[in-house]
């Protein structure tokens, strides 16, 4: 078990200054719209990838592992990597303005959870096939629905602008056909990774790989990590049913980010929710 | 002498659901000027009516009528709506109140979406109207003739219509809130007139997959769809429309909405909840408010684009500077013309008519005195010419002093009329003004 060293963590909490940094100067633009402000938001995440980015590198070689995902530490910073990188790629290719608003957020969460967790509780993975193939998909579909919540909260705040007839200032905040279909892409991407996380842990909880023991079905990681998939399940129906679009989705997806969260916060702080050393993820 | 009186309200006064109940239809403009001039046969009457504004301008004699409050219960009588319902959004002006309110509207200066044109040619069909029936003359022919002058003057001396932000592209704005693409959207127009066209050509720009015209009058429709490569469809069958149709730009000139919330509401399904986008830039409204309530549905009437328009004003401070310059000019020129006109013929008269006094009687002094000189009679005409200048000194200074077309210039007027007894000659004197319209253009 290697726990992150002060230089890791120093790297994290620059990073997540840089992003906080990045957030209130993107919001800035919704009073003075300016290019400067625009580019100096960009500039603070680009920096702040890298940063996490180095401490991953320096953490995992710190350990001599090839596969930088093998304790919380990594976990959470990988997941705000994930989310920043997302924001970063949508902005250049389908500006989306006003979607760092609600993912760096979260981002922000993910990092202070990687230095306080990868200090206090490291939780080194087991590594298996199953282990890792589980691991990546349930992060993958964690920073998907993070996503799609974050996309969600955009697509009310757009309809609200709508509703309130006014065209604010600051960056446009992206259609709402284009936000729906955001999300529709996020929640299929994360319904699927999850599905997979979900299978690969119900062969882990088959095999005895986890700590959840014999009745793990009825465990809250479990009950959660379900209600969380019947939520999205829920979402996707939009596809079938029309009436169910719009809103509706954006709520549901928002529930479902909020529902992630909870079973991230349950494994990892509540006694017997489902974590353990042996590679609950 | 006349006098000025505007009754009226607007965007600024009055919200949309006022202005829809008490604005003219063409026919019903015609009928109103006609209806005001029966009553009022000594006044002169012109009206504006547009999505913006129900104005109502009378010139009319001194105590003479309509009055504010006949011009209100007129209002009220024709459009059978009560006075209480809209009074409060009214307002009246006076005079050169009046020069002043109308320049600025013709300016555009007044209007919700600044710098824009069409008003200046509304006020030209206002004036044009009025004309044809006789409604207007020795003031309102030269104050509307004047005031479309001004406006043009405003929108080529200074940047007003420069880098304005029409109602079109608001509502392109609003439609690229809600829509990513267009090449998979219908665009459904609903009526054939000048502002959907104007609408309808900016969304064609979109290049949208279909884009529908319908019509109660199949004959518009077909000229407006062959406008923009669209599709002319029958009125009858506008549910069907709907069902087909993204977005929506409805101005006919019905008087009751012909979109319902109901209606819409049991189209959701068949149009398998898709958002539609409503743009309803009628006045009175097409389409029922609660329509905008309905889930998906985002409805925009002419206010609710209109004002997103005004917000830009802060950027144009300089032109409106100077066409405000320009509209005060023009204002001074205008009420001194006026004065000009009223007072110049009632000074010369007076004038007249007491040295005519004076003459008469020192004559009949001479008569009286058969040896006085060539010299000495020189020298009394002299005397009472100087009389009677002296006396009528002060009270014509007065008068030349006084601001024009304010109440204490009427008044003055007013009062020598009555003091001198003036009253006939000017009304003479009016009958010849009335064949000199024009005169200030």
């Amino acid at each position: 078990m290697t726990q992150p060293t002060l230089g890791q963590i120093l790297l994290l909490a620059i990073t997540a200054l840089l992003f906080s940094a990045g957030c209130v100067i993107s919001l800035a633009r919704v009073w003075w719209d300016r290019e400067s402000l625009r580019i100096g938001a960009k500039a603070c995440l680009w920096t702040g990838v890298t940063l996490s980015l180095a401490a991953l590198i320096w953490h995992a070689a710190s350990r001599r592992s090839w596969l930088p995902l093998d304790d919380n530490f990594e976990a959470f910073t990988w997941l705000a990597v994930l989310l920043t990188g997302f924001v970063l790629y949508v902005q250049r290719t389908r500006p989306l303005g006003g979607l760092d608003w609600f993912v760096m957020p979260i981002a922000i969460v993910l990092l202070v959870a990687a230095m306080v967790l990868g200090k206090t509780k490291p939780q080194e993975y087991v590594d298996t096939t199953w282990s890792i193939v589980h691991r990546v998909s349930a992060y993958g579909g964690a920073a998907a629905f993070a996503v799609a919540g974050a996309v969600g909260a955009l697509y009310l705040l757009a309809c609200r602008r709508l509703r309130h007839k006014t065209l604010p200032h600051g960056p446009s905040l992206g259609s709402l056909e284009r936000l729906e279909h955001v999300t529709f892409s996020a929640v299929t991407l994360g319904f699927a990774l999850l599905t997979i996380g979900m299978l690969t842990g119900l062969v882990r909880a088959v095999k005895g790989q986890t700590t959840l023991g014999e009745h793990w079905f009825t465990s809250p990681k479990v009950l959660l990590a379900f209600a969380v998939w019947l939520v999205y399940a829920l979402v996707l129906h939009a596809r079938i049913n029309p009436a169910f679009r719009g809103r509706k989705v954006a709520i549901l997806s928002i529930l479902g980010c909020v529902l992630m969260v909870g079973t991230l916060v349950v494994v990892n702080f509540v006694p017997g929710g489902g974590s353990g050393g042996g590679g609950s993820h | 002498m006349q006098r000025l009186l505007v009754v009226g309200l607007n965007h600024a006064t009055a919200p949309l659901d006022v202005r829809e109940r008490l604005a003219f239809s063409a026919e019903g403009r015609d009928r109103a000027i006609a209806a005001l001039r029966e009553k009022f046969p000594q006044s002169e009457v012109a009206l504006i009516s547009t999505c913006n504004r129900v104005e109502i301008y009378t010139a009319r004699e001194v105590h003479g009528h309509p009055r504010a409050q006949e011009m209100i219960e007129f209002l009220s009588a024709f459009h059978s709506v009560q006075p209480t319902e809209f009074a409060q959004h009214l307002y009246q002006k006076g005079d050169r109140d009046v020069v002043a309110h109308l320049f600025t509207v013709a300016s555009s200066l007044d209007s919700m979406v600044l710098g824009e044109t069409q008003i200046l040619g509304q006020v030209r069909e206002a004036y044009d109207v009025a004309r044809n029936l006789g409604a207007t003359g020795a003031l309102l022919n030269p104050l509307f003739q004047r005031a479309i002058a001004v406006g043009k003057e405003v929108m080529t001396a200074t940047a007003i219509s420069e880098g304005r932000v029409s109602v079109a592209s608001v509502a392109v704005d609003y439609a690229r809130r809600i829509f990513d693409s267009f090449d998979d959207k219908c665009v459904l127009s609903i009526g054939a007139g000048k502002m959907a066209a104007l609408v309808l050509q900016s969304f064609a720009q979109l290049a949208p997959r279909r884009l529908m015209v319908c019509n109660r009058s199949p004959e518009k429709a077909v000229e407006l769809a062959a406008r923009f490569n669209g599709e002319p469809l029958p009125f009858e069958q506008l549910s069907d429309h709907l069902v087909a149709a993204d977005i929506v730009v409805s101005s006919t000139g019905a008087a009751r909405p012909i979109i319902t919330a109901a209606q819409v509401a049991a189209l959701r399904k068949a149009r398998r909840y898709r958002p539609l986008f409503v743009i309803d830039i009628a006045l009175p409204r097409d389409v029922e408010s609660a329509v905008g309530e309905l889930e998906n549905i985002y409805l925009y009437n002419i206010d609710d684009l209109q004002q997103v328009v005004a917000g830009t004003m802060h950027q144009r401070k300089d032109a409106i500077d100077a066409a405000r310059a320009i509209i005060e000019r023009q204002v001074e020129q205008f009420v001194a013309w006026h004065r000009a006109r009223e007072m110049g013929p009632m000074i010369e008269r007076l004038s007249q008519r007491y040295h005519q006094l004076a003459s008469d009687e020192l004559q009949r002094t001479l008569n009286k005195l058969p040896n006085v000189g060539a010299a000495e009679r020189a020298h009394l005409e002299e005397l009472t010419r100087r009389i009677v200048n002296k006396l009528l000194h002060d009270p014509i200074s007065m008068l030349r002093k006084s601001e024009g077309m304010h109440g204490a210039s009427s008044q003055y007027l007013h009062a020598m009329e009555r003091l001198f007894h003036l009253e006939e000659d000017d009304q003479e004197s009016d009958a010849e003004g009335n064949a000199d319209d024009g005169a200030v253009e």
